[in-house]
């Protein structure tokens, strides 16, 4: 036991001193949380528009005003061909144009079939797929109000309302979802890179050795390397939670301490993810790049900046593997939804399972490499 | 130790060394850059694991009693390996500790050693603050806070002055005297002549065992150099 917490102490001390790790674990959840959320924002705002009139009636003029009136969209005035329209979009000077046919108020007053053309600057796909539904939206809001206007008996076809409402999600931010993630993203990085990046650089220094040649147990080391950065790890997660709820007033809406239950597991299976890593690299440098690879992948699995439901089946059950995926799970479910224990209990299975296979593995290769 | 042998792949490392240290003798172990002088010492540490051969350290088994012998010797080795980034005291409570010396005793035996080094003034420093010289002594000192029955010197001073070697071999003989075993090795032909008895390696295999005189009787030449470059010359 005096062991374990010298060894506590030794690695506490040498993390405070360490100018590089001590501004990794202060500032990089300030920067995470304070930058990304702002730029990793999915809500479209300032889409350049244009239109092509050749009706000039006062519906297609109202329709204009109505996109004009919305904080959405900036107008780029009304253009006198398709050429010109084309020149712009080349330029990346609109992202959509909005093309009136003739008639097209004589039409629609007479309920006959008419339309109008959307062209979107499809570069940005993001920006052009939510764009659109964004343009369409607006042309459905004016003919419901058109709709209503209209005497009853004049108003043969029933209308549809198509509404949306986001559950849990209300205003439909995107910081609601992208926060969280960061939180994720933070226990990750530290639990496998700077686990990992700290025992492959004892190695490198050559100090590991000196311990190796010490009586000290195998169960000894490991524990003494986990509980610190655990204990980091779980402090870097409070930050977070903190900073979550003063930059952007997110409260988690179930509970707290269980919360933090499973963050502890995560942990410790990314703890002894940066342990296998370590036993299986030569240098920071090669650890570096295992812990990069894997933590790309995992994230572009699990559906934090992409949904899974539209991933190829191989794909979402490879995310059965995924430890970030079950977490990812868990957070959006505590956090945001103030899911209960019965919840996430098979993501509480999972991530228990997968802490104990790969920490057996850790323990194992380290046990191969001290020899 | 018999016929003790470490293969890398199809490179042999070490290949069957056969030899007996007597206890508090200066064993030195003489040979160029990859005679397998630091493999042969690695094996004996337990930081590797032989390939065959058997070996008996401080009366322990190499192959089934490694823990034992473990906790009865002291390593130092080439590339310096305290923790630079904890302070002098710091480095020898962490080693002292795990080698199981109690926390009173531990104290007790810290101050002694800075003072017998006269490193008093280093006590809180970080040891990557202080110079070569006196990391190596302080290197040496943590080896020895267990009070090990055999301590593994693998070329402690290679890159430090000539005062400060010294000043290294006097401690060694100091240390020696108190019945402790040194084992270590060197590429300083000069430090060959401190030992009381060496071993020439060339090629992971043992050429010559005997004290300094003896070997450059049989020799016939009149320095340790000489003999030396005679073997490597082969």
């Amino acid at each position: 036991m005096r062991v374990i917490l010298m060894l506590i102490k030794k690695e506490f001390l040498q993390v405070m001193r360490n100018p590089l790790l001590r501004s990794i674990l202060i500032i990089a959840p300030l920067v995470q949380f304070l930058l990304f959320p702002f730029t990793a924002d999915y809500e479209i705002k300032h889409v350049n528009i244009a239109f092509i009139d050749h009706d000039r009636s006062s519906t297609t003029q109202a329709i204009i005003q109505e996109y004009l009136s919305s904080p959405y969209f900036i107008g780029h005035g009304i253009l006198a061909s398709n050429d010109q329209a084309q020149e712009m979009m080349l330029h990346d000077k609109i992202d959509f144009v909005i093309e009136f046919p003739v008639d097209f108020e004589k039409n629609l007053m007479n309920r006959q079939k008419t339309g109008l053309a959307i062209t979107a600057n499809a570069i940005n796909s993001v920006k052009a797929g939510i764009g659109t539904a964004y343009v369409q939206e607006v042309i459905a809001n004016y003919m419901d109000e058109l709709a209503s206007a209209m005497p009853p008996e004049q108003n043969r076809q029933a209308q549809i309302f198509a509404s949306n409402v986001f559950w849990f999600n209300e205003q439909m931010n995107y910081k609601n979802l992208i926060v969280p993630g960061i939180l994720v993203i933070l226990v990750t990085l530290i639990g496998a890179y700077v686990t990992a990046l700290n025992i492959v650089r004892e190695k490198e220094l050559g100090t590991i050795e000196q311990i190796n040649v010490t009586p000290i147990k195998r169960w000894q080391f490991i524990v003494g390397k986990m509980i610190p950065f655990l204990i980091l790890g779980m402090m870097e997660f409070i930050v977070g939670l903190i900073l979550m709820k003063l930059v952007f007033g997110i409260t988690v809406q179930g509970s707290v301490s269980l919360l933090l239950g499973i963050t502890a597991i995560y942990l410790l299976a990314m703890l002894g993810l940066g342990f296998f890593i370590s036993s299986v690299s030569e240098n920071q440098l090669q650890a570096m790049f295992i812990v990069f690879f894997l933590f790309i992948v995992f994230v572009l699995l699990s559906g934090l900046f992409t949904p899974t439901e539209g991933m190829p089946d191989w794909a979402i059950k490879l995310n059965y593997l995924n430890p970030l995926s079950f977490y990812m799970d868990v957070i959006k479910s505590i956090v945001l939804k103030g899911g209960t224990l019965q919840d996430v209990k098979t993501q509480i299975i999972a991530l228990s399972c997968m802490a104990v296979i790969i920490d057996t593995a850790a323990i194992l290769s380290y046990q191969e490499s001290s020899k | 130790m018999h016929e003790l042998t470490k293969k890398f792949g199809d490179f042999i490392a070490v290949d069957h060394i056969t030899f007996q240290v007597k206890k508090g003798e200066i064993f030195g172990f003489l040979g160029a850059n990859g005679a397998g002088k630091t493999t042969a010492m690695k094996m004996m540490c337990g930081l590797l694991r032989p390939s065959s051969g058997i070996a008996t350290i401080a009366g322990y088994d190499l192959k089934t009693q490694s823990k034992q012998i473990k906790k009865r010797i002291g390593y130092m080795s080439q590339k310096f390996s305290l923790y630079n980034d904890l302070s002098v005291t710091e480095n020898m409570q962490l080693y002292g500790t795990i080698y199981g010396v109690k926390p009173a005793a531990l104290q007790v035996r810290i101050r002694e050693s800075l003072k017998d080094l006269g490193m008093e003034k280093y006590a809180d420093k970080l040891v990557g603050a202080i110079p070569l010289g006196w990391k190596q002594k302080l290197a040496f000192a943590t080896a020895l806070l267990h009070k090990p029955d055999i301590v593994f010197l693998d070329e402690p001073t290679s890159g430090v002055d000539p005062i400060v070697r010294r000043e290294f071999w006097d401690r060694i003989y100091k240390t020696a005297s108190t019945g402790v075993t040194i084992f270590v090795t060197t590429h300083y032909m000069d430090e060959a002549e401190y030992c009381e008895r060496i071993c020439i390696m060339s090629n992971g295999k043992v050429m010559m065992i005997g004290t300094p005189t003896q070997i450059k009787t049989d020799i016939g030449v009149d320095s340790i150099e000489a003999v030396f470059s005679k073997f490597v010359k082969r």
